[in-house]
């Protein structure tokens, strides 16, 4: 499995033994982290020009994001960039990773291709696909859809190559089809390993959309970032930092609450819930109202 | 017992007559062109009968039960099930394994349901059947449950409840209870029994457990290791039904040491 996960735990209401919240501990760290920052400047431990304090990096963010507002047409730009080119990605390497795993021919045949792009540093391909595609959202997108496709393939194929071999001695011993067995135990059964490709995937295709942005581009964060540092306008530049921070954290954590959607039964909370509402809407056939 | 309507009514299990089910002469199964698991298997089996299966590992009894049910091609010799020669899965035989095998993601219902869900599509009347069957193996109140929220006694319970649904006359067993606690074990093969009286199956139950192969069975199908033989058939003539007093009692141990003696002399 090629996937790396870093969970982002939900920590908010737990205490500790020694009777401080952890969101308190949190804060107090942010807050020192903070301050030593602000200070390092302030005190001229560290040139301004190079390292902008907090303040002028919030002022910078207040001036682009709400007196000036420009901020979001470009926030708007790369995210559809990521959206579109992660769901290319997506597609092409759930769709070939289906395709090795039902046909021994295909998989042998397009093992070679994979491992020379898995090999291949994929961002070089940026600027031969922005030679191909021009300066528009599409060479972002697709750059963005090379660069997110191999996890995703990876793990979708290890996911529905590993399957169990007593469940499927039990499917052939019911004389299921080879559509049977991958559509009610393959399939499903991948469905983890697949969404924690997804979660590396959406990582990446961000990276993906801020290369093409890189290379060229009259829109996005990428190039806003790109100028702003030009110009050594540092707290404009960390500014827009943050915002791809933030577009960061929106897309893994919309990756986490759909694999926590799909995948539900390796959450005992969900499986809880979704075993009582099938009770409930089964109660006519179980006959004696709710059961245990 | 309605539970089991729809299994037919075996003709001639109380009668002397009983009818022959699987019959097996000279098979052997070699691997690899080299690795000879089994040789020269001969036996009969009778509708209805309860067999276990048992010999130490690499004896073949897991290999030879995947020959019954036509999950591997024999490399010679004739095995018949129901009058015709075995060469693929077929819906009369349907089998267990020791890993509970259960759809994580389906509940205890759909996973009952499979054999009809991979058959076209389940009807009301399927699920009615179901609820039935899982009142049988003892998990009512658990249809809706989800296999992850489950011991793993209950689990096996599922695979059983999802076996009966086959509909399959010929059940093959392999170590079904073999990862579970000894109290849960004995448990489940008292009911087992039970269920197998209600349902009138014929059953091969491979085992490494001498107490239980001979609590379970009608004949003891003892095997050695390299190459797998069958080495001897023990008869268990004990009166069913049977509970685990029985095995405090002469003529019980009488056969478990017969069977220990067989297996002691061949390795």
């Amino acid at each position: 499995m090629s996937a790396t996960e870093i969970p982002l735990e939900n920590s908010a209401g737990r205490t500790t033994t020694s009777g401080i919240p952890y969101w308190a501990q949190h804060l107090l760290v942010f807050v020192i982290f903070m301050t030593i920052w602000e200070m390092s400047v302030r005190f001229e431990w560290v040139s301004a020009l190079i390292l902008p304090s907090p303040f002028d990096v919030v002022a910078a963010w207040w001036d682009l994001a709400i007196v000036r507002g420009l901020i979001w047409s470009h926030f708007a730009v790369t995210l559809t960039e990521v959206v579109v080119g992660f769901a290319i990605g997506a597609g092409f390497g759930v769709t070939i990773a289906v395709l090795s795993a039902l046909s021994e021919t295909f998989r042998r045949l397009v093992q070679p291709y994979m491992v020379a792009l898995q090999v291949t540093p994929r961002i070089a391909i940026a600027p031969i696909i922005v030679a191909w595609l021009g300066f528009g959202m599409e060479p972002k997108m697709a750059i963005a859809a090379i660069i997110c496709f191999f996890p995703i393939f990876i793990n979708s194929l290890t996911g529905l190559m590993q399957v169990d071999s007593e469940s499927l001695e039990m499917f052939h011993s019911m004389r299921a089809s080879k559509w049977k067995i991958f559509r009610h135990l393959q399939l499903p059964g991948a469905m983890p390993v697949i969404m924690a490709g997804f979660k590396t995937g959406i990582s990446l295709a961000l990276i993906g959309a801020i290369v093409g942005e890189f290379v060229s581009a009259s829109e996005g964060l990428g190039v806003l970032i790109q100028r702003f540092s030009f110009q050594l306008l540092l707290p404009q530049a960390f500014a827009c930092l943050i915002m791809l921070t933030v577009m960061g954290l929106i897309l893994y954590g919309t990756a986490t609450f759909a694999d926590r959607r799909i995948v539900f039964w390796q959450h005992e909370d969900l499986v809880n819930r979704i075993s009582r509402r099938m009770r409930a809407k089964n109660a006519d056939l179980l006959g004696k109202g709710p059961a245990v | 017992m309605n539970a089991v309507s729809q299994l037919k009514e075996s003709p001639g299990t109380a009668g002397a007559a009983r009818q022959e089910i699987i019959s097996a002469e000279h098979i052997g199964k070699t691997f690899g062109g080299s690795v000879v698991a089994l040789e020269d298997i001969n036996f009969t089996v009778q509708q209805g009968d309860f067999i276990s299966l048992i010999g130490p590992s690499g004896c073949g009894k897991s290999t030879l039960l995947r020959l019954v049910a036509g999950l591997l091609p024999a490399s010679g010799g004739k095995l018949n099930v129901m009058g015709s020669p075995m060469t693929k899965p077929r819906p009369e035989i349907g089998m267990m394994f020791q890993k509970p095998t259960l759809l994580a993601w389906k509940s205890v219902m759909d996973n009952v349901l499979l054999p009809k869900t991979l058959a076209g599509g389940a009807t009301r009347k399927d699920r009615e059947k179901a609820i039935e069957l899982l009142h049988l193996v003892g998990l009512e109140g658990f249809e809706y449950s989800f296999p992850n929220q489950l011991s793993g006694g209950m689990q096996q319970r599922v695979a059983l409840a999802r076996l009966l649904n086959t509909g399959a006359e010929i059940l093959l067993l392999d170590e079904p209870f073999g990862a579970l606690d000894e109290f849960t074990r004995e448990r489940l093969n008292v009911e087992l029994l039970r269920i197998q009286r209600e349902v009138k199956a014929t059953i091969l139950f491979v085992t490494h457990n001498i107490q239980e192969a001979v609590f379970l069975a009608d004949k003891v199908f003892v095997m050695t290791p390299r190459p797998g033989r069958l080495e001897e058939i023990v008869d268990v003539p004990l009166a069913r039904p049977r509970e685990m007093e029985i095995t405090k009692s002469d003529e019980f141990n009488r056969r478990v040491f017969e069977i220990r003696d067989v297996l002691g002399a061949a390795t």
